[in-house]
């Protein structure tokens, strides 16, 4: 079906101290939004991109509750979105580039300007992790992408390799099977890491190759991608696979370089919360992806999202 | 059947309220059906927003048969869409302007209605500065959230100056086209068919890449 969508502007925003400022428009940030709202907090969320965060550039959620059919990610984004703005939720399209975490008034600067908060909840998320081998950077954008959902039409009949075999990385194989049927998975442990409903669907098409407990050593060619070597750590072998197009799922970094380590962080940088998701700052909440938790999924993603809206509600009536 | 929800109409209805002068939207149909697959889908989308306000108003020609406007608006094929004021402005989407792209041709309706160019006011003069030519061709998708602002940053820079010429051109509809172009990430944007730059790059760095071009 043709589906138009657009990011709709909000009326420039009053300059006054919001109750509430959410950092990141994904799915935690935008359930933050709607309980918030329904709390009566005078709320804004700040999304750099698009509301969705990376659930926007997933084709289809079949595991969210309530879709029997499964939802479009970015469909279920801009229902969050619609869902928070009913509530009164204000939205500025903008990135954030530093914030003032301590003390009662918060300060957040934006590109265009500076707002003040009595709170903040932080849900900044996750960016995926780059493919750290010879060539990587060279066909960055150019054979090399990290969003099958954008760039999977450019690679009608080619040949593709992913890189990865956890949920989305099989999703988006699944996804790019409508352009082509040669797919091959290089993956570095020895299994499939993605729900058993997804293997199965995957190994369905007996087309699809796959590599384990493989690593890549390279992505080559001259101006495209020609070839991808990967090294088998057991049998300790090296392989030459013929590929267009790499697309690249190999989990996620935190996005937290804008806290300038006020937020107290874990070794791999995630946030650390109780699960109230306090940090370890008054005042200062933290939902989602960002944060050190086991399983990064919409819905608990959405379910932090709440719980740091309440705590926020609390934090702000206590004081 | 209607495309958008009435929510979404009344949210246009608002938007375009105001609009100072008539936006003229030109298509530009072609008989060759492997790129006119959706052009009926397109003559709906235009209709739904002519049907929203008075002030759009469309016209319909053909690539083949309508040579004369062809020229004059140096349409290199079809479908398109002319997007202008009274006069042309260099605004043009190759291709449909659905999915995510829907958002580009909101957003150009408004700032040509309204007469703005909303660009970033220590930029506008250097980019009002240009004086030679510049073809700017921005490949997408519609499935990629990051395209429109590359979109919409090179018909800004458009409707700013008449040395400036900016096509979307939607990589489905024009596979081989982009294919030529060596497209494997999108957006890619392209100026005077040889400079090139990937991503949705900020007003400041766009115009940087421009100007490094037409050194």
């Amino acid at each position: 079906m043709l589906q138009l969508k657009m990011k709709k502007q909000e009326e420039s925003v009053k300059s006054s101290i919001y109750d509430l400022v959410i950092i990141g428009g994904g799915p935690a940030g935008l359930t933050a939004g709607i309980y918030a709202g329904r709390a009566r907090l005078k709320t804004l969320i700040i999304e750099e991109k698009i509301a969705g965060g990376q659930s926007a550039t997933t084709e289809h959620l079949e595991n969210y509750p309530g879709f029997k059919d499964g939802v479009g990610g970015i469909e279920l984004a801009m229902m969050m979105e619609e869902q928070s703005k009913r509530f009164s939720a204000e939205f500025a399209y903008e990135k954030a580039i530093s914030v003032k975490l301590k003390g009662d008034t918060k300060e957040i600067i934006l590109s265009s300007r500076e707002v003040k908060a009595k709170s903040i909840i932080i849900a900044s998320g996750a960016s995926p992790k780059k493919l750290k081998a010879d060539g990587a950077d060279k066909f960055h954008g150019k054979g090399i992408s990290y969003c099958a959902t954008c760039d999977g039409a450019l690679f009608r009949d080619k040949k593709i390799v992913i890189v990865g075999a956890g949920n989305s990385a099989i999703e988006e194989g699944i996804f790019m099977q409508r352009f082509t049927k040669d797919i091959t998975f290089v993956q570095d442990l020895p299994y499939l890491t993605a729900e058993k409903i997804l293997q199965e669907r995957i190994q369905n098409y007996s087309d699809t190759k796959f590599y384990l407990n493989t690593l890549v050593k390279s992505v080559n060619g001259n101006d495209r991608v020609e070839s991808v070597t990967v090294t088998d750590r057991k049998a300790n072998k090296e392989y030459q696979i013929p590929a267009d197009g790499v697309f690249v799922y190999i989990g996620y970094n935190p996005i937290t370089d804008f806290l300038d380590k006020q937020v107290k962080l874990s070794e791999q940088g995630y946030i650390i919360t109780d699960e109230n998701m306090k940090t370890n700052i008054d005042g200062v909440f933290a939902a989602g992806d960002v944060r050190v938790k086991d399983f990064r999924q919409v819905i608990t993603a959405a379910s932090d999202g709440a719980t740091a809206a309440h705590s926020a509600e609390k934090y702000l009536e206590n004081k | 059947m209607a495309l958008l929800s009435n929510e979404d109409r009344e949210y246009l209805k608002g938007l375009f309220t105001g609009m100072k002068r008539n936006v003229n939207i030109l298509l530009f149909t072609t008989e060759e059906k492997e790129f006119c697959t959706f052009c009926n889908d397109i003559k709906s989308i235009l209709d739904e927003l002519k049907s929203i306000s008075d002030k759009i108003q469309i016209q319909e020609f053909s690539f083949e048969n309508n040579k004369e406007e062809v020229a004059k608006y140096d349409v290199k094929r079809g479908p398109a869409l002319v997007l202008m004021a009274d006069k042309d402005l260099g605004v043009k989407f190759y291709g449909i302007p659905a999915g995510y792209e829907f958002s580009s041709l909101v957003e150009d309706i408004v700032d040509i209605g309204n007469d703005t160019i909303s660009i970033d006011e220590g930029l506008i003069e250097t980019v009002k500065a240009i004086s030679k030519p510049v073809h700017i061709q921005v490949f997408v998708t519609h499935t990629c959230p990051y395209c429109p602002p590359a979109v919409r940053t090179a018909h800004k820079f458009a409707m700013a100056n008449e040395n400036i010429k900016a096509d979307m051109i939607d990589s489905n509809t024009f596979f081989d086209y982009a294919n030529k172009y060596g497209v494997q990430g999108v957006p890619r944007v392209v100026i005077n068919e040889k400079h090139h730059f990937e991503g949705a790059l900020p007003e400041e760095e766009y115009l940087r890449q421009i100007l490094n071009s037409i050194l």
